[in-house]
């Protein structure tokens, strides 16, 4: 196991490597001037030109790829080029703000679905079962920032429950971090909740059709134990799969949401970075995120070895 | 009998309406607030919604208009303007201009100091000018290219030395290029100073703390030198948090809900609504900034044909287009010379009445056929693309396809900028303080923001005569003669009107009056008592 992970975690380099060289050409391909779109109205050619040459952009285009990766193999991701922060100190900033969304925004959708999707498998057809489909449906066709703005109106605006957008650092308030909290991680839950609570439901309704399951029932096994004992786990392998990828997704799953209740988070950082041009930036964040959205993938492998011991990651099985 | 009676109620209404009356400018820069008491209170915190995260606190660096509304709040300036749009004394108590133009000498306050603690003084005004002049990158070397060098007469006097004379220079010294910041502080900062420019000015807030994208926290001066009208100390409020909210929707809402107490640019949809919520309050004025459709009249293009641009101008409706596109946000208008500049003439209105019918005259005389182009809008701003399609079915009337397309801003700009765009393109202009700073780059032939490659030998000798003229009546004259060619007999763009300066409050605060260049002066602000 543990050379496996190794050899895994080997392998991110050159991945991660590809995905820099995909990046780096594609936000340069996309028409637009960073340098003009950060001049905004103060256009002045001989500025230009001298903010062109500080940032390199006057370079032919490998080398001013080979210049970043020289630079970003030693963990220095440059700066941006809007607003002259550091890369990295742009990026560690947010994160905690973002992680926090998207993992209070997890917890709430993998602890339902699990509940729920549970429940209408074992109650197929029921009203519970009817309930859980509409609102899975419901919950794949609402739009984040729609979704956004209608729990604004109700519970900001029409209620004054709770705040319109902003956050508060949980080390700072950890209740009113706690307020700001609901709103974007229930709209942030709610498209992955439908999916999730779909997956748990079709996973356990193939796990109850199974022969061993009925073999349970035959012996006399009460059905509570047959469900959480014996379907359960096995029915959680392509859940695991699928929030597993929702975790390595997680800094740029919460891009709208971040938007709609100005959540001070990366997503933020890589809407106006795309928009404004901001190479570094860009680049910074794609890395960062295909790293952990390896490192999510690594971590479901190992599950799966956890949850199902037939499942080995022995020399030919990596 | 009865004639005495008036006569008293007539002076006591005048002395109420006196004792209520709104501020009047005073030398030190110092207003009263509308309705505020002789006494406003002190103390007090409020949340500000701006519409964007400000990006460069250096006023070396800020290219975004964003970013003025920290500046105004953290550094002063030489001179301002009022809110009627008149320069007046700041740091600055006050200048003299010979009659050559050639030199501006300045007289300084004595009574002003850094937020860290360093003397504000000529060497200091010296050292920022040369600053922006010669630094690497500074975005006001452009705008200060007519200065030739700076001295330091006395510690309370500073000389500008100019190439030629410039009538504009104190209408920027008004803005960045004439902000003092602390020599101290920005060299101890290096290159996050941009980001961090703690304490760095003389204003009447100091920025205390800075988290990109999230809040931004100014805090009161308690040694600021400005006082009102009445001889109160400014600024009145203890600290102000400034919270980017884009969406104009979720602004709105924070100051409905009350977690913020001050919002800026209010969507048109939501001004019906904010004026009939009781807790709140709104202002509006006409700005600087302008609305145009810019013509790519390069050789090649549609609009190379002076009269396509003129036809499209006649057609447009753009009474309409601000009741209905703008929901009445701002004002009609047909050049870049806004209602708040001196050189405005009111009676100046080419296009007042949409013409379709001289429209289609102006297309056939060319005689080339229908006329049919592209109307390039930026993508994601339904706003924008309503006014789009509403210009398009105004057209429709005279015979004039516009094939809209939507384009994201930064590819828009791109081709602006490369004169390579198809064929008309929507961009809006924030506005400067004096008229050449709303025409000269965008009018004058191969400046910067001449986008549409305009080209006119007599508008550029009428806008140079204007820079040179320090006589205000005559450069009056000369722009309006100006822009009668550039807006009219061979136009360089489409102007639609002027923008609005909103500024929308929670009756909580006594909220300051509303400036033409669309910035809060939050010295003036109070909480309500």
């Amino acid at each position: 196991m543990g050379q496996y992970i190794l050899r895994r975690l080997a392998l991110m380099i050159p991945v991660a490597f590809l995905v820099t060289i995909i990046v780096f050409t594609l936000v340069r391909l996309t028409p637009g001037d960073p340098v003009l779109v950060y001049a905004g109205e103060e256009r002045d050619p001989e500025t230009l030109e001298q903010l062109r040459h500080e940032y390199g952009l006057d370079q032919p285009m490998p080398l001013q790829y080979v210049s970043w990766l020289t630079h970003a193999v030693q963990g220095d991701l440059g700066r941006s080029i809007r607003t002259r922060q550091p890369v990295t100190e742009a990026i560690f900033e947010r994160l905690p703000a973002t992680m926090e969304l998207g993992l209070a925004a997890l917890l709430i959708s993998v602890t339902i679905a699990l509940v729920v999707g549970t429940l209408s498998a074992v109650k197929r057809n029921s009203p519970l079962d009817l309930l859980a489909t509409g609102f899975t449906l419901a919950g794949v066709s609402l739009p984040n920032f729609f979704l956004g703005l209608i729990l604004i109106l109700v519970f900001a605006l029409a209620l004054r429950l709770l705040p319109p957008g902003g956050y508060t650092p949980l080390k700072d308030d950890v209740l009113d971090n706690l307020e700001h909290l609901i709103l974007p991680a229930i709209t942030l839950a709610t498209a992955s909740l439908a999916v999730n609570m779909r997956q748990v439901r079709s996973s356990m309704l193939e796990v109850l059709s199974q022969e061993y399951m009925r073999t349970a029932r035959a012996k006399g096994l009460r059905e509570r134990t047959l469900i959480l004992r014996h379907a359960f786990k096995n029915a959680l392998i392509p859940v695991v799969t699928i929030v597993g990828l929702q975790v390595g997704a997680i800094i740029e799953g919460a891009v709208i949401t971040e938007q709609v209740y100005f959540w001070p988070g990366v997503g933020k950082l890589v809407v106006d970075s795309i928009a404004g041009r901001d190479y570094p930036v860009v680049q910074g964040v794609v890395l960062v995120s295909a790293f952990s959205f390896m490192l999510s993938t690594l971590i479901v492998d190992v599950l799966y070895g956890v949850l199902d011991p037939r499942i080995s990651y022995g020399s030919r099985g990596g | 009998m009865s004639r005495l009676v008036r006569a008293i109620a007539l002076i006591t209404v005048i002395a109420v309406v006196a004792a209520c009356s709104g501020p009047s400018p005073s030398g030190g820069g110092a207003t009263g607030s509308p309705g505020a008491a002789a006494k406003p209170q002190y103390g007090g915190s409020i949340v500000f919604a701006l519409e964007d995260d400000p990006i460069d606190f250096d006023p070396l660096r800020s290219r975004a208009f964003i970013d003025r509304n920290v500046h105004y709040q953290i550094y002063d300036s030489l001179v301002r303007i009022d809110e009627t749009g008149k320069i007046i004394p700041w740091l600055a108590e006050k200048w003299d201009i010979p009659a050559d133009g050639k030199t501006v000498t300045f007289t300084l306050r004595t009574d002003v100091k850094y937020h860290d603690g360093s003397a504000f003084d000529a060497a200091s005004v010296k050292w920022n000018i040369d600053r922006y002049r010669t630094a690497q990158g500074s975005a006001r070397s452009g705008e200060l290219a007519p200065v030739e060098s700076v001295e330091v007469v006395d510690s309370k006097t500073v000389k500008f030395n100019l190439k030629t004379p410039f009538s504009p220079l104190l209408s920027l010294l008004v803005d960045r290029a004439g902000m003092m910041v602390s020599q101290k502080a920005a060299e101890a900062g290096g290159q996050d100073f941009t980001r961090k420019a703690f304490k760095a000015g003389t204003g009447p807030f100091m920025l205390t703390e800075a988290v990109k994208d999230d809040h931004i926290t100014l805090e009161k001066n308690p040694a600021y030198w400005g006082k009102d009208k009445n001889g109160n100390g400014l600024p009145f409020l203890d600290k102000i948090t400034i919270k980017p909210i884009r969406s104009s929707d979720v602004r709105f809402t924070n100051l409905r809900t009350g977690d913020a107490q001050v919002a800026n640019n209010i969507a048109g949809k939501d001004i019906p609504t904010i004026k009939g919520e009781s807790g709140l309050n709104y202002q509006e004025k006409p700005a600087y900034s302008f609305r145009s459709l810019i013509p790519n009249r390069a050789k090649g293009f549609v609009f190379e044909e002076a009269k396509y641009v003129k036809a499209v101008s006649t057609a447009i409706d753009r009474k309409e287009l601000l009741e209905k596109g703008y929901f009445n946000l701002g004002v009609a208008g047909y050049s870049t010379i806004a209602p708040n500049h001196f050189a405005f003439d009111a009676s100046f209105k080419p296009f007042e009445k949409a013409d379709p019918e001289a429209a289609k005259k102006l297309v056939s005389d060319v005689g080339k056929g229908p006329l049919t182009f592209t109307l390039l809008v930026s993508s994601g701003d339904p706003v924008i693309l309503q006014i789009a399609q509403l210009i398009q079915a105004q057209l429709k009337k005279a015979d004039i396809t516009a094939n809209i397309q939507q384009l994201e801003f930064a590819q828009i700009l791109d081709q602006q900028s490369k004169k390579t765009f198809k064929d008309l393109s929507f961009v809006g202009w924030s506005g400067r303080v004096d008229p050449d700073g709303n025409t000269y780059d965008h009018i004058y032939s191969g400046r910067p923001f001449n986008d549409s490659s305009y080209s006119n030998k007599q508008v550029d000798s009428l806008l140079d005569q204007a820079r040179q003229t320090p006589d205000e009546a005559k450069r009056r004259d000369l722009y309006r003669q100006a822009e009668k060619i550039y807006v009219q007999d061979d136009p360089a763009r489409i102007w639609l009107g002027y923008g609005a300066a909103q500024l929308a409050t929670s009756k909580k605060v006594v909220a300051p009056p509303v400036y033409p260049d669309q910035i809060v002066r939050f010295q003036f602000m109070s909480m309500a008592k």
